[in-house]
């Protein structure tokens, strides 16, 4: 569910009065378990879709070794997205598993294998929350951006998470199509029994770049976007939680530089990027111990190609484009 | 008395960190404080806290008991604690 919005993580993981280098192992952990999906959307930012699964996708022994590492060293917080990360076929062993530790998880899911029974399981399991995705507060707006998806079935899926007790974010990347119904989709977002609502700019790159120009918002466009959701987010404010993130994805790379986050993404073959949104790689989980990667992380965004990649951004912001090329640090 | 059931504790050389996984928020914990935090379902409430950490620390000014005070008033006005079990 690769949702190209911002730069696809919490703002506040870095330790406010400490960097993440005084850290002894990553906070957060989001882990792309599987490149394989059954949509194919416009903007995914690692254009995942139908017979897109790395060919060398982690096995099971190697999923289950990675994830007693991250509990052994107290990783607090994790999520499992993809792709679509229920399409995987240990996804819910391995949501057992983590949360029979002791870390809290995310499952974040186009939502289309969210059946009474499955969402049920996912409550008795005790995952933390399912962010779902809904760009659009009309089916037709959402079926256009999530091709082969179903928005009749992504919002049965969210009324059967709230049935369940599971709680529920929800996520919205805005195109020049689906903007407009930004404030219809926050209701939307409430009445499903939502607790939280995500959105930014969508970025330009995976599926994003070749459908950019069937898909980029105007400034226009976005400053009438976020006069809407700061209405909005005082609107909703002590019943949901009303999240954007306003900031273009330069500015949000330069605060990184400054303050990296202690998050690890983990890529679906256990390569571990420095951050979403910038090609690099600073680990292998199939060859190297978290331990030695967490270290490798605090040395790999003082790497002078890592600032000078942002800076050429402020010149081509194309370069974005080429994010799948990986840079290893 | 406990951390809230979205709040997540670990120790750091530092001290510790509380991460509120709801809102994603890390709170960074001076050695005092983790060791305050350590205390959270073993202790019943503020006092005893105070108690069971000067029994293990030299705390002539009685400094403990007023930071034990004054961590625990915090923890619950950001809503990382939780008086009642959980179920």
């Amino acid at each position: 569910m690769g949702d190209g919005i911002g730069v696809a993580e919490p703002v506040a993981t870095r330790a406010d009065a400490k960097g993440t280098e005084d850290l002894a192992a990553p906070l957060y952990v989001a882990w792309q378990i599987t490149n394989e999906c059954n949509l194919a959307c416009l903007h995914c930012i690692e254009e995942s879709g139908p017979g897109k699964a790395f060919r060398d996708e982690l096995d099971k022994a190697g999923l289950f070794g990675i994830l007693d590492q991250l509990l052994a060293l107290e990783v607090p917080y994790l999520s499992f997205s993809g792709g679509e990360p229920m399409l995987h076929p240990h996804f819910f062993e391995m949501v057992e598993h983590v949360c029979a530790g002791d870390a809290q998880l995310k499952i974040e899911t186009n939502g289309h294998y969210l059946s009474t029974a499955n969402c049920e399981r996912l409550r008795r399991l005790g995952v933390k929350a399912v962010q779902l995705s809904i760009d659009g507060a009309s089916r037709e707006t959402f079926n256009r951006m999530r091709v082969r998806g179903e928005y009749r079935t992504v919002v049965e899926g969210a009324r059967n998470l709230h049935a369940a007790g599971v709680p529920i974010e929800i996520n919205f990347s805005p195109t020049l199509f689906n903007i407009g119904e930004i404030g219809d989709a926050v209701d939307l977002a409430y009445e499903l029994g939502s607790y939280s609502f995500y959105t930014g700019r969508t970025m330009y790159t995976g599926n994003a770049v070749k459908t950019w120009r069937r898909l980029a918002p105007s400034e226009e466009q976005y400053e009438v976007f976020f006069a809407t959701l700061r209405a909005k987010a005082a609107e909703y404010r002590g019943r949901m939680r009303v999240h954007f993130h306003e900031m273009g994805l330069l500015e949000e790379l330069r605060y990184r530089l400054r303050h990296p986050a202690a998050l690890l993404i983990v890529l679906p073959n256990g390569l571990v990027k420095l951050i979403n949104a910038l090609p690099f790689v600073c680990g292998d989980l199939r060859k190297q111990p978290l331990t030695e990667i967490w270290a490798n992380f605090q040395r790999a965004w003082h790497d002078p190609r890592v600032a000078r990649f942002v800076d050429d951004l402020a010149v081509d912001p194309c370069k974005t484009s080429a994010l799948h090329q990986w840079i290893h640090l | 008395m406990r951390l809230a059931k979205n709040v997540k504790f670990r120790e750091e050389k530092f001290g510790g960190v509380l991460f509120e996984t709801r809102s994603e928020k890390v709170f960074t914990l001076n050695p005092t404080a983790a060791a305050i935090v350590r205390e959270l379902g073993v202790a019943h409430d503020e006092r005893e806290i105070a108690r069971r950490l000067k029994d293990r620390f030299d705390d002539p000014s009685n400094a403990i008991e007023r930071e034990v005070f004054a961590l625990i008033a915090e923890l619950r006005e950001k809503g990382l604690l939780e008086d009642s079990p959980r179920g």
